[in-house]
């Protein structure tokens, strides 16, 4: 997933960052609105974890505006305002979810797995896919009994097959969905990640179609 | 405490009071004078018959062959009644009379001008070189009952007239009265949160600037209150973040750390910090509960909160929660909607931590707005309440109070003194009343009387094994029917 993290805290943002890029996602980090708004305007972004409290603005007003212009987006609030009143006004602005500082970041990633899950149009995370087991919320694939574990990359990867089935994702689509502004990406690194999931999961879990992209098959 | 009196009705008693003793000084002043003015015209009248009786008596008398002899003047009608003369010669011999005089009323001697007796008004006067005397009388009976007739006649109009002047009195004064009556019902129909300015109307001079002095003060309370609820969220912010970043950056160095004893002292440090946030939030919903914004402006739907705190609790709490509640919507209160999440959250928190983790926590809040959370579990102990209080009486934290105990039942003792709300706390097995702290063994039950005629029951409980609380709170009505009240006192205004 492209996620656009807002968070003026160096410290927080870093950890978050590091946290949400290791649950294989690509993270933009802005501290400040504008720059948010700019993102907005120049990326499709799959989640927005949203602070409130940012030096050039309130984060209810700017969801309130993406909103009202018409953006989907799923966003998670992540937020020092810990009254219920505050969250209910930011649930009502729109936000799918509300996490109260201080957080795991385990339970972030939970959260943000939920959240991505409930857009799917799936929210249930236990799929079976031809002989595989998948555990969205555990990140586990069970093939029988046998456990086959992935890296991060591939289960971003995966994710965003699964999220979709049947949708057709071109190189670029999966690249801007699997790295943030100026990661550094070598020109077959879909190809590298696809290879591995097919060797891990089967051949035909990922299909290929020619000069278009790639999309969910059956393993 | 005595019950405050009526303006109006001061006012109605004290205007027909001094109307009424005016009118009775002036009635009797009246009656002095007629008095007098009869006096003067029966004395009037006297001399004038004395000047017509003594010429013609002077006359018959002179004519007489024998004049020592007396006469009596016979009378011309059978009914003679007011005046009787006597005349009488330098001796004191009688020597004409009127047909009812009685010699007795004028005494021995002649006597000249106006005299009284016990009984009559006596005239006398002379003629021929005070050789003959005249002497009138008349009752003083005469005289009163007329005083007496001209003073009914001024007393008898006030029978009519004080009812009359007490009810044009009151009717005034109601009608004088009316803005300020409708300014008073307009506070007292206002709920006690809310802080909004009251429309005075068309109050008198005299009571305007209290009204405005009112509505500074309304003001000056709710730039108070809000300036609190900024403070506090500005201080959560202030201190939550820092504890975040750092919570956030100790998670990713164990994540990193490898095995050993840099990742243990990794998971010590994560594990102070969950605490010192811990620590931070309560410390943060006790200044919350020491703060005077418990009562909210409009009312709450206290549904809609619940299921807001149950849902949040229920993904933190490994303790399964079973919310039964009614519609979002039903059930209205004026407590202040953060209040009430913290009490709300403190208690179930509670349950799930005192109670047995293999049973599930209830929570139910009925449709007459009575909020029953319910665990299996030992009983609380008192002190773990108790503990609690040294803590705010001097604003300095105890250690090892919080592991200890959540402050739920502090919680609902400040929140409910805040909102004029009864607790109570039953033991299973019997129910002990009294008045007094409820965090105290004995003291089970505390119910202050809730104002106002809306009113209802949130109670919160915690059965069978852990006391059971109960918590009254004003409930009030949808805000339809709010509306319908609000439009009825502006139409009353």
């Amino acid at each position: 997933m492209r996620v656009l993290l807002v968070e003026d805290s160096a410290d927080l943002g870093q950890a978050v960052r590091e946290q949400i890029a290791e649950d294989g996602h690509a993270v933009d980090w802005v501290q400040r609105l504008e720059h948010a708004a700019l993102s907005v305007r120049s990326t499709a972004y799959d989640l927005i974890l949203l602070d409130l409290m940012l030096p050039d603005g309130g984060g209810i007003d700017f969801l309130r505006k993406r909103r009202a212009a018409g953006d989907a987006t799923p966003v998670i609030i992540l937020t020092a305002r810990d009254q219920l009143s505050d969250r209910i006004a930011g649930l009502n602005a729109g936000a799918d979810d509300y996490l109260v500082k201080p957080f795991d970041l385990s339970e972030l990633s939970a959260r943000v797995a939920a959240v991505a899950r409930r857009y799917s149009g799936n929210p249930n995370p236990q799929i079976e896919l031809g002989g595989l087991r998948i555990d969205l919320s555990h990140r586990t694939i069970q093939r029988g009994a046998a456990m086959i574990d992935l890296t991060a990359r591939e289960w971003a990867l995966f994710e965003t097959f699964l999220q979709r089935p049947g949708a057709l994702f071109s190189k670029a689509q999966l690249e801007e969905r699997l790295y943030e502004f100026g990661a550094e990406i070598e020109s077959n690194t879909i190809e590298v990640h696809i290879s591995h999931l097919r060797k891990k999961l089967g051949f035909q879990v990922v299909e290929t179609v020619r000069g278009v992209g790639y999309r969910l098959g059956t393993a | 405490m005595k019950t405050p009196q009526s303006l109006q009705r001061q006012l109605v008693y004290g205007l027909t009071l001094g109307l009424v003793m005016f009118w009775l000084l002036a009635a009797l002043v009246s009656a002095l004078v007629v008095r007098q003015r009869l006096d003067q015209t029966f004395d009037n009248a006297m001399l004038e018959a004395a000047q017509r009786i003594l010429p013609l008596a002077v006359l018959d008398i002179l004519d007489r062959e024998e004049t020592i002899l007396p006469q009596r003047v016979a009378p011309l009608t059978t009914q003679q009644k007011g005046f009787s003369y006597v005349v009488r010669d330098s001796r004191g011999n009688i020597l004409l009379q009127s047909f009812s005089a009685d010699p007795a009323v004028f005494g021995p001697l002649a006597l000249s001008g106006f005299a009284s007796t016990a009984t009559h008004r006596l005239y006398g006067t002379s003629a021929l070189r005070e050789t003959l005397f005249l002497q009138i009388a008349e009752p003083l009976a005469y005289r009163q009952t007329a005083a007496r007739d001209a003073s009914v006649a001024l007393l008898l109009p006030l029978l009519f007239l004080i009812p009359a002047s007490l009810f044009g009195i009151w009717l005034f004064v109601r009608f004088s009265l009316r803005s300020l009556r409708g300014y008073g019902l307009a506070i007292e129909a206002r709920g006690v949160g809310n802080l909004s300015p009251i429309h005075g109307g068309r109050l008198p001079a005299e009571i305007r600037p209290i009204a405005d002095a009112v509505n500074h003060l309304l003001e000056r309370l709710r730039r108070a209150l809000e300036s609190e609820r900024r403070f506090a969220a500005n201080s959560a912010h202030e201190l939550r973040t820092p504890l975040a970043a750092t919570l956030a950056q100790v998670q990713r160095l164990r994540h990193d750390a490898p095995a050993g004893p840099l990742q243990a002292r990794a998971v010590q440090i994560e594990a102070s910090l969950k605490e010192l946030s811990r620590l931070a939030e309560k410390l943060m919903q006790l200044a919350k509960a020491e703060g005077g914004g418990v009562l909210a402006e409009v009312p709450q739907d206290l549904a809609m909160l619940l299921a807001h705190v149950v849902a949040d609790l229920q993904r933190t709490t490994d303790v399964p929660i079973e919310a039964s509640l009614p519609a979002p919507g039903s059930v209205f209160s004026l407590i202040d909607a953060d209040a009430f999440a913290i009490l709300a959250r403190n208690l179930i928190e509670n349950a799930c931590k005192h109670g047995a983790q293999d049973h599930a926590v209830e929570v139910t809040l009925s449709a007459s707005a009575r909020l029953r959370v319910v665990n299996a579990g030992s009983i609380v102990a008192a002190a773990a309440g108790a503990a609690a209080r040294p803590l705010r009486a001097r604003g300095q934290p105890r250690r090892g109070l919080w592991p200890r105990s959540g402050n739920c039942l502090d919680h609902c003792q400040r929140r409910r003194r805040r909102v004029a709300a009864g607790l109570t706390r039953q033991r299973q097995g019997g129910r002990v009343r009294g008045r007094g702290a409820i965090c105290s063994r004995s003291a089970a039950m505390i119910h202050p009387p809730v104002a106002g005629a809306l009113r209802g029951d949130l109670a919160v409980m915690a059965t069978p094994c852990l006391p059971r609380l109960a918590l009254r709170l004003r409930v009030l009505p949808s805000p339809r029917g709010l509306g319908d009240r609000a439009r009825r006192n502006k139409a009353a205004e």
